[in-house]
């Protein structure tokens, strides 16, 4: 069944326990922002205002917010083309994103980028467009704290897809080697694309090729927040102490398509396995759970209002920003020499 | 490590000035990593690719990396991170990152490295907005080259060096190597015959070849570009304006530097018409290099070739 865990008796269980400092409200708004940000830029991509190809995040906002609640300003970020959740969980400023989307001149990346941000004032340093190639970048930062001490830790996150990639497990060598302050994300969705990674993997417990790589792993459940942060904190915390490089395995779902041109995309998945994670959603999960430990309801529904303001004034913003000057098409092939 | 000894040496004195320098390849000094440490002579496992994306990530946050690739062959190994990755990161952040690293390789020499392992593959990254290509004619160049390399920050270089370079090297002269400003052609013979642009390893037989013709009483200009990216091409075009005949000679084949090279300057108007069609090639043919001494022969950009190019294009036809 595609909603359980795979079952793997010779891994430990996830200690899952909630770590002091996390506040799971700011984790919800958070996760609201991004689900209702999501929603809308598919639908200004239906409108052709956003440029190039979506590729939503919906349904997995939980492993963004989880792990970014575990980092601090200096540590550094490497995300994907699916990775607006990651850019936003990390405090990447919404209106500059959504003008980067449009193609407009305010973009963090003055147009030149789209979905593939970078962000210095984040320490985001990129977000490849192509499969698993990050995740050497998120090595070499990691190797800059090492050499300088800084104390940081770099954080990469991929889809189970890059681990078909060769320089990933160059990187996985490379880093256990090392010993360097490394933790890696493995968004375990189940799919590449549109096909199924058990149709195309030997082994569909990607924990158990990091294991091989003699990598210290942490499965959890990727749609539980609390479980995602908690194990986040181990790492950066085994990272930090200089014991190397970790890998998390957390598994979650696509509850929408891998990505949207003009049209929403007519991708179909199994209807009983995506009910189930539905079922699962990391917003519902993360909302019971507040309501249970006491939160007003009253509270979580202001935050749902607040983040559809706050995506409101980021497209606003977008529509309203110039497109660039034909002539900056030109600027920044190279940088000047200080 | 590198054919060209000399090199180390300069890398080791970076090494020193800079605290910043790291060094990542597939064997290391233990010298260095007595003197440096681990963490800044990194001793890799053969991942080369790792080892490209990582120098990235470690320029884009402060360090400069240098990562030997051995073999320019091997280049083709890391072409995602160094092109879609190193050489974008700058413009696809527009101007928020930069990614001053370095990638040092070696060129032909008469190894008999056959097919995969011997080629002069730097015409291909002159297509590749973002990466800065040097092809340093003399170890004093190649020396200085890398030391400008290392202390610019405007992005990737790459830097071509030729095993032939050794066995010409003024080693005082190498040392005292001060940085050299990319593009910045060096003119090592002046004359208006005809203008002979040599590249890397093909600039000795080009100044054989200049001087053999020199004996005749045909003087040409000879120019070394020493990088290719960016190009001195106000020098060269200053020079074929002059002399209206043009030879390329390079140890690679025509369709990469040099073709790339002579659509660049038809640019320059009044080019064209001062060249007249005066124009030749002296490159490797267009197929692989073999291994054996007697058919890589045919490969080399030797004096005589020089010599009958230009010949062709000062003889009145």
């Amino acid at each position: 069944m595609a909603s359980a865990l795979p079952a793997d008796p010779a891994l430990p269980p996830v200690d899952a326990r909630p770590v002091d400092g996390f506040d799971p409200v700011a984790a919800y708004r958070t996760m609201v922002l991004i689900r209702t940000y999501e929603e809308r830029i598919l639908q200004a991509r239906t409108e052709r205002e956003v440029i190039g190809p979506v590729h939503p995040y919906i349904g997995q906002e939980a492993v963004a917010v989880g792990v970014c609640a575990a980092l601090e300003p200096r540590d550094h970020l490497v995300s994907h083309y699916r990775g607006h959740g990651h850019a936003l969980a990390r405090g990447v400023d919404p209106d500059a994103l959504t003008a980067e989307l449009f193609g407009r001149a305010d973009g963090l990346c003055g147009g030149k980028a789209a979905a593939l941000v970078s962000d210095p004032a984040t320490h985001l340093l990129l977000s490849s467009g192509i499969v698993g190639a990050g995740i050497p970048v998120a090595a070499g930062a990691a190797m800059t704290s090492q050499v300088k001490g800084d104390g940081a830790v770099a954080v990469v996150f991929f889809g189970e897809g890059a681990l078909g990639a060769g320089v990933v497990h160059e990187t996985l060598t490379l880093a256990v080697v090392q010993r360097l302050p490394l933790i890696l994300v493995c968004e375990n969705n189940g799919y590449q694309g549109a096909t199924r990674t058990e149709e195309v993997y030997p082994e569909t417990s990607v924990a158990r090729i990091a294991e091989a790589h003699r990598m210290p792993v942490h499965r959890v459940d990727g749609n539980d927040t609390l479980a995602v942060h908690a194990a986040a904190t181990a790492a950066v915390a085994a990272a930090r102490a200089g014991q190397g490089p970790s890998f998390i395995e957390a598994s979650t779902y696509l509850t929408r398509f891998h990505l949207q041109f003009d049209r929403p995309s007519g991708e179909h998945r199994p209807a009983e396995e995506r009910a189930d994670w539905l079922a699962r959603d990391p917003l519902g999960r993360l909302r019971q759970h507040l309501l249970a430990a006491g939160t007003a309801p009253a509270v979580l529904d202001a935050l749902d209002t607040d983040a559809e303001q706050r995506v409101d004034a980021a497209i606003t913003f977008a529509r309203t920003s110039p497109w660039p000057a034909p002539e900056a098409a030109l600027t920044n092939l190279w940088a000047a020499t200080p | 490590m590198n054919e060209l000894a000399v090199l180390d040496l300069i890398l080791e004195q970076e090494l020193d000035r800079n605290p910043d320098v790291v060094f990542l390849a597939t064997s290391t000094p233990p010298s260095w990593r007595a003197r440096f440490g681990a963490g800044r002579v990194r001793t890799c496992p053969i991942s080369e690719p790792a080892m490209v994306g990582a120098a990235l990530g470690a320029a884009m946050t402060g360090l400069r990396p240098v990562v030997d690739l051995n073999r320019a062959s091997f280049a083709f190994l890391v072409m995602d991170q160094l092109v879609n990755h190193a050489a974008r990161i700058h413009y696809l952040s527009d101007g928020a990152y930069r990614a001053p690293m370095v990638l040092t390789s070696a060129t032909r020499g008469p190894q008999q490295l056959g097919p995969q392992n011997e080629q002069c593959p730097y015409g291909v990254f002159m297509q590749t907005p973002g990466v800065r290509v040097a092809v340093p004619g003399s170890a004093t160049d190649a020396c200085a080259l890398l030391r400008t390399a290392l202390r610019d920050e405007q992005g990737p270089v790459l830097l071509f060096i030729a095993p032939g370079l050794a066995d010409h090297c003024d080693l005082r002269a190498a040392l005292a190597a001060e940085p050299q400003p990319f593009g910045v052609a060096r003119r090592i013979r002046g004359g208006d015959a005809a203008t002979v642009l040599a590249i890397g390893s093909a600039v000795r037989a080009a100044e054989q070849a200049a001087a053999d013709l020199a004996a005749e009483g045909v003087l040409v200009d000879l120019l070394d570009p020493r990088t290719l990216v960016p190009f001195d091409t106000a020098a060269v075009a200053e020079s074929v304006l002059r002399t209206g005949r043009l030879v390329l000679v390079d140890d690679g084949p025509r369709s990469g530097a040099p073709a790339q090279i002579l659509s660049g300057l038809l640019d320059v108007p009044g080019l064209a018409e001062a060249l007249g069609g005066r124009i030749a090639h002296v490159s490797a043919p267009e197929v692989p290099i073999p291994s054996s001494p007697v058919l890589e022969a045919q490969f080399w950009a030797t004096p005589e070739r020089v010599v009958a190019a230009v010949r062709r294009l000062t003889t009145p036809s």
